[in-house]
Parts: structure tokens; C-alpha cells; sequence
């Protein structure tokens, strides 16, 4: 029983992280129709980043958010001012095949700058844990599902009251439309996108507390966020949360319930199942 | 108000409008005719920024607006009530209105220009928390006259909002239309439908395959041959 509890625990405290970087995804997807497959690869650059102050200031993770956070945003908007928006209105998978090239970039820039050798970032809460009953909690999983949760719930209501989270949802909504109403779409689409990568240099310091990171990891965090945006129905803001908390309560079950490749594979074979019967996401109802 | 000056635009450099040269004075009500591809969305979305010219110009209250993007020309009043309607399906109709005065200009007054359009359209204040994608055909033209009069129009451009109502609704648009009007909003009213427009508009042009084919007052456009050969496409 205490196993179950433990599990469940767990992967709720991940799962909300899940469901913020995977918010992320399908905002850029919602404004501009892009899914960026180096998603994942903006993770590992954030938690490298977060390596990189660590190694020269003995920074705390959570305290280079400051710089961070500023230079991810910063960096997002460049790359869809420069590298996206080129592309985007062709093909749909060209920007498939930009992202994927800029996955390969990341990765190998970072293999190059940090080498391939697993390394860790220390943070002062890294090894503090919380015991309820039978239940070992580690604290930066809790700080992480609290932030998650609060960011989502800001994300949330940026996005019902205020003008620029209408304009998000119009230009989602109708582009062409939201042009006449006077929004400026292009600007929009570079801002969620620099929202978007901002907020993964969030998540990486949230995730990264005694978290072994190597360059190549990007991909993984890539597939989950692609699986959580998939179950959440790409732009259904609850549905992607939820999305997020199932994947990560599968991830949290395979690992302490089953052995080895199978444990691993949990979240997929979950994820298989639900879209057998939901194909259009969690939060799909067949009455509309 | 608004001058179109020998304008020639199109898309991808193919030109649809070929020397489009078009008046509409402070406070008139103007129609733009033409059959189905004759260019009217063309001329307004050229109006509206949304079409890039290729020559010619467009002038605004005798400024040259023609390279302005589509926000500076929402900014300075010029606005479009686009055909079809394309109101924002899954929100209500507060945040409808809320964004059709999201511009730089409208932003500070929204909240008194909210209660003029309520008060123009009582139907769509009863309702201000239902989603306009639930709302009818008719419901929703009224919602998206509402929204461009929230970006404090000079100008405003209707496309077709006759389009898909039940005759009752048509009538009761119309005068609405004719109600603005009376309060000194300048139209342009785009429409298919011929009888219609040259009952309300007083002057008209007429287009065709991307020309002005005729033009004048509403009764010199109707007895015009261009004009029955605009539309029969003799």
C-alpha cells in the first residue's frame, strides 16, 4: 500500500512539471501551428546552463532562474524570428525537419561546450526529503509541483483576462480575424514562443535537483511533452495538465512496479491505450 | 476621407485589382458591387492592409496609408467587418468586444464604447457571457458589426453582412447601417446582392474582373448596361 501511495505521490509531483513544459508546446502550436521537436534539447540547454552558473559562481539552480529564464526568452525569440518564422505557412514539415535540425544542433553544441560524461548540478534542497507516514517525498519534486501548479494556474489567467492572453487565443482562434481586430499577429507568434522556451528554462532548474543530465536527453523530454500535448488535445489548457499528471503517474508506477525495459515503456503503452479509445484527447467529448 | 489612387494589388505579384481609383467622402455611405471574383474582397482587405499593393496608392484623411501595416490603419479608424463574419467561436461575447477594441487608440475608451454598442444591439448585452460560436447567423453579424465599431471606426468596411440571414435579419442590419450612418460614421458597404445595396448606398462602384466597370449614384449605377453586364458577365 505504501508502494501505491509512493507512486502516486511521485508521479503527481513530476506530472505537473509535464503538464507546464507541454503547456508550452501547445501554445506555440495554438498561435503558430509549429511543434517544435527541439522542445526537449531547450530542457537539457536550460539544465546546462544552470551547470554552467553552478561550475563558475556556485550558483543554486533555483537561483539562476534570474538569468536564465531572461536569456532562454531571449534566445526563443530569436530562433522563431530567425529560424521559424521563415519557414512557417510552407510545408508543415519543413518545420518539422528545422526542429529536428535544431534538436541536433543543441544537443551536439552542448556535447561539444560540456562533454558527454554525466554531471550533476547540487542544490541545497537536492537531498531533503519530507516523510508523510509511509511516504518519502523529496523536496525539489514538491517545489516543482507547487511552481508548476501556480505557473499554470498564472498561465491560465494571463490567458482569460488579460489583452495579451485574448490576443493568444484570437490569433489561435482566427488569425485572419484577430489581424483586422488590429493585433499585430507576427508578435504575438514570436512572444508565445519566447514564453514558451522561457518557461522550460523554468522547468529545467525545477526538474534538474539531483537529476543527472547528460547532452542527449533532450529527446526523451521531447517525446513526453509530444505524448502529454497529444492526451491534452493539443490546446485544451486543462486537458494538457491532466495529460501531464497521468504520464508522469505512469512514468512514477513503471518504475517502482515493474522491472527494467517494461517499467520504461509504461507511459507509452498508456499512452497507446488512451488514444485507442480517445483519439482526439483526454478532454474530448464525442456530444460536440 | 479615403482616396484610392491608380491602385493595382494582388497576390503573390499577380495583380487582381488593375487601377483602381475610388472616392469615398467624410459621412458617405458607399457601395462596392460586383459579381462573386470580381475583386470587392480584394479592394477592402488592400484597404485594410491585409493585401500589399503592387503600385498605386491609398490615401486616408490625405495621408498615404499604403505601406502602413494593418494595426497602424486599425489605429487610425479604418476598419473591416470581414465577410463571413469571423467572430472569435470559443469566446464570449464580452471578450468578442473587449478585442475588437483591443487597439492602441480604442484601448482607453472601451468600457463607454461597450455601452454604446450594447446599446445599439440590446440583444447581444443579454448575453454578454455566452459563447459566440452559439450564437446564430444573424446574432453573430450584429456581434461582428459590434466588434469594428469597438475599434472606434472612421471608416467602416462591411463585407458582405447581408450574406447567409434570414430576410428579417437582412432588414434589420441594414438599418442599423442606416442608423450609423445617420450618426456621420462613414460605410463602405461591400455586397453581392444589388437591389439591397442601391437602396442604402448613395453612390456605388461597380466592379469587374478587377476594374471599376461603372460608377455614380445609386440610380445612375442601376440603370447603368455595365452594370447588368458586371453581373451577367456579358
Amino acid at each position: 500500500m505504501s508502494e501505491l501511495y509512493q507512486a502516486l505521490a511521485q508521479g503527481l509531483l513530476i506530472g505537473a512539471t509535464y503538464g507546464l513544459l507541454a503547456l508550452g508546446m501547445g501554445l506555440v502550436y495554438g498561435v503558430s501551428g509549429v511543434v517544435n521537436f527541439s522542445h526537449g534539447d531547450f530542457i537539457s540547454l536550460g539544465m546546462f546552463m544552470c551547470l554552467a552558473l553552478y561550475s563558475a559562481f556556485a550558483m543554486d539552480p533555483y537561483v539562476s532562474i534570474i538569468i536564465t529564464v531572461p536569456l532562454m526568452t531571449a534566445i526563443g525569440a530569436l530562433v522563431y524570428i530567425f529560424l521559424i518564422r521563415p519557414m512557417v505557412g510552407h510545408q508543415f514539415l519543413m518545420v518539422v525537419q528545422l526542429t529536428l535540425g535544431l534538436s541536433l544542433v543543441l544537443q551536439n553544441g552542448i556535447l561539444m561546450v560540456f562533454g558527454g560524461e554525466p554531471a550533476r548540478t547540487p542544490s541545497f534542497v537536492e537531498s531533503k526529503l519530507i516523510i508523510l507516514g509511509d511516504t518519502v517525498l523529496r523536496l525539489p519534486h514538491i517545489i516543482a509541483f507547487v511552481v508548476s501548479f501556480a505557473l499554470a494556474i498564472g498561465l491560465y489567467i494571463m490567458l482569460r483576462a488579460t489583452d495579451f492572453g485574448r490576443s493568444i487565443r484570437a490569433v489561435h482562434q482566427n488569425a485572419h480575424a484577430a489581424a483586422l481586430m488590429g493585433i499585430n499577429v507576427g508578435r504575438v507568434q514570436v512572444l508565445t514562443f519566447a514564453l514558451g522556451i522561457g518557461i522550460l528554462a523554468l522547468a529545467a532548474a525545477l526538474l534538474l535537483p539531483g537529476t543527472p543530465i547528460q547532452p542527449n536527453m533532450g529527446l526523451r523530454y521531447t517525446v513526453i511533452t509530444l505524448l502529454v500535448v497529444v492526451l491534452g488535445g493539443m490546446t485544451n489548457f486543462v486537458g494538457i495538465m491532466l495529460g501531464g499528471l497521468i504520464i508522469g503517474i505512469a512514468e512514477a508506477f513503471g518504475t517502482i512496479y515493474l522491472d527494467g525495459p517494461i517499467g520504461l515503456l509504461l507511459p507509452y503503452i498508456i499512452f497507446v491505450a488512451i488514444m485507442l479509445f480517445r483519439p482526439k484527447g483526454l478532454t474530448w467529448s464525442s456530444a460536440r | 476621407m479615403l482616396e484610392i489612387d491608380n491602385l493595382v494589388a494582388g497576390y503573390g505579384g499577380v495583380p487582381v485589382l488593375r487601377e483602381i481609383n475610388a472616392k469615398i467622402a467624410a459621412g458617405e455611405i458607399v457601395g462596392l458591387l460586383g459579381a462573386n471574383n470580381a475583386g470587392k474582397t480584394t479592394l477592402i482587405n488592400s484597404l485594410s492592409g491585409m493585401v500589399k499593393p503592387i503600385s498605386g496608392r491609398i490615401l486616408f484623411l490625405g495621408e498615404d496609408i499604403s505601406k502602413l501595416t494593418p494595426q497602424a490603419r486599425v489605429e487610425l479608424g479604418i476598419v473591416q467587418v470581414p465577410e463571413g463574419r469571423l467572430v472569435f467561436p470559443e469566446m464570449s461575447i464580452r471578450e468578442n468586444l473587449l478585442l475588437g477594441g483591443i487597439n492602441a487608440h480604442a484601448r482607453k475608451h472601451r468600457p463607454q464604447q461597450m455601452e454604446k454598442v450594447i446599446g445599439l444591439f440590446p440583444r447581444l448585452g443579454e448575453r454578454l457571457t455566452q459563447s459566440a460560436g452559439s450564437l446564430s447567423g444573424g446574432e453573430q453579424q450584429m456581434l461582428a458589426i459590434g466588434r469594428g465599431l469597438m475599434a472606434e471606426a472612421k471608416l467602416l468596411m462591411l463585407d458582405e453582412p447581408s450574406l447567409g440571414l434570414s430576410p428579417l435579419f437582412v432588414q434589420y442590419i441594414f438599418e442599423i447601417i442606416d442608423k450609423l450612418h445617420a450618426d456621420g460614421l462613414t460605410i463602405l458597404l461591400v455586397e453581392q446582392n444589388l437591389n439591397l445595396t442601391l437602396r442604402h448606398a448613395r453612390r456605388c462602384y461597380v466592379l469587374e474582373r478587377g476594374q471599376v466597370a461603372a460608377e455614380g449614384d445609386a440610380e445612375t449605377v442601376k440603370n447603368d448596361p455595365r452594370t447588368r453586364s458586371a453581373y451577367l458577365g456579358l
